[in-house]
């Protein structure tokens, strides 16, 4: 019961992606349809035009899973074998740096942050 | 039919993955790697080609966009969260997207990268389908985004963890904000590990992240 629960909650977020999708037509930005479909999304659940029980489990699930959706392009490396050489070891060592600078500067920016916001409020 | 096959298989692989990772939780057995490792060796194996898996697949990799849709649930259900927390938010990740882009591309040359390559990797620490959005705006090759996005997710779920551990990262927010900015949904499933808060922040910065890239896509493309 509950996983027809779920595949009809995905089918009615893909009523909000379609409508992501009709209102990239109407808007010149470089802004993706699915993102669209979540603004939507948040706008019917904020109006009360739809109810959170509604999207609740699909969304969840999803949300959940979202590793089991990546495996396919992460099989699609195969197809660039300049990643397998000499370059590709470059790039994943790039890769690798920078994520460690992006993650780092965001932790301590955060944690500067919201001390200095509890210190504001005393 | 085929389409029928190759989601079983994946959601098969997907699961005995998850399964080995939980009892030997080292970083190589990660499912991201090991899922799509034991997928190219079965399809080599059984003289599948890369692109007849990835057209078999696409019903899989279509449910990013409706689970990108389904992010707004989340921020409906914490909105008060993010109304307490929205400088800190706007902050870190305005600063981390920068940062994301500049490490990249100062990186990228360093290593010599051709044009089309840096173009393409700038975007790689957002979720893949807008990351892909706006590799197209700035005239990159979106196929290759994607490849680069999923190494960051792998990178960041394995070294995202020790870099909070070095650096003594104690609050929910700063670690849920470093996974999502870092790794974005890789990240995220990571941060569902540590707790409901931390998996709050990281979905936000996830979805910060991409908002905030494509506002540096948007002015890269109208100023370059």
């Amino acid at each position: 019961m509950k996983i027809i629960g779920v595949i009809l909650q995905i089918g009615f977020l893909h009523v909000f992606l379609f409508l992501g999708i009709v209102l990239k037509h109407f808007i010149p930005l470089p802004i993706p349809s699915s993102m669209l479909g979540l603004f939507l999304l948040f706008v019917a659940l904020c109006c009360n035009l739809i109810k959170l029980e509604w999207v609740e489990q699909g969304a969840k699930w999803l949300m959940a899973e979202l590793l089991l959706f990546f495996i396919p392009s992460a099989v699609g490396i195969v197809n660039y074998q300049q990643i397998f050489s000499l370059q590709g070891l470059g790039i994943i060592f790039l890769i690798l740096i920078s994520t460690m600078i992006v993650m780092g500067v965001t932790a301590l920016t955060a944690e500067k942050v919201s001390a200095r916001k509890k210190e504001e409020g005393h | 039919m085929i389409i029928a096959v190759f989601t079983i298989v994946t959601y098969l692989i997907y699961l005995l993955s998850k399964k080995i990772y939980k009892k030997i939780s080292i970083a190589a057995f990660h499912p991201l790697l090991l899922a799509p490792i034991l997928l190219i060796v079965l399809i080599t194996i059984t003289h599948v080609s890369a692109n007849q898996y990835l057209q078999g697949s696409i019903l899989l990799s279509h449910m990013l966009a409706p689970a990108t849709v389904a992010f707004a649930v989340p921020i409906y259900k914490n909105l008060p969260t993010i109304k307490k927390y929205l400088g800190t938010i706007a902050v870190s990740i305005t600063i981390g997207t920068l940062v994301a882009m500049i490490s990249t591309f100062l990186l990228s040359k360093l290593i010599h990268l051709s044009d089309d390559f840096i173009v393409s990797i700038l975007p790689r620490s957002i979720t893949t389908p807008i990351a892909m959005e706006v590799s197209k705006e700035i005239g990159g090759l979106p196929a290759l985004t994607t490849v680069f996005v999923i190494i960051t997710g792998i990178a960041g779920g394995i070294v995202g963890p020790k870099v909070l551990k070095w650096l003594s990262i104690k609050t929910p927010i700063a670690k849920g904000l470093a996974l999502g900015m870092g790794a974005h949904g890789v990240g995220t499933s990571k941060a569902l590990e540590y707790g409901k808060q931390e998996s709050v922040f990281s979905s936000l910065a996830m979805i910060f992240a991409a908002l905030i890239t494509l506002v540096w896509g948007t002015l890269l493309t109208t100023f370059i």
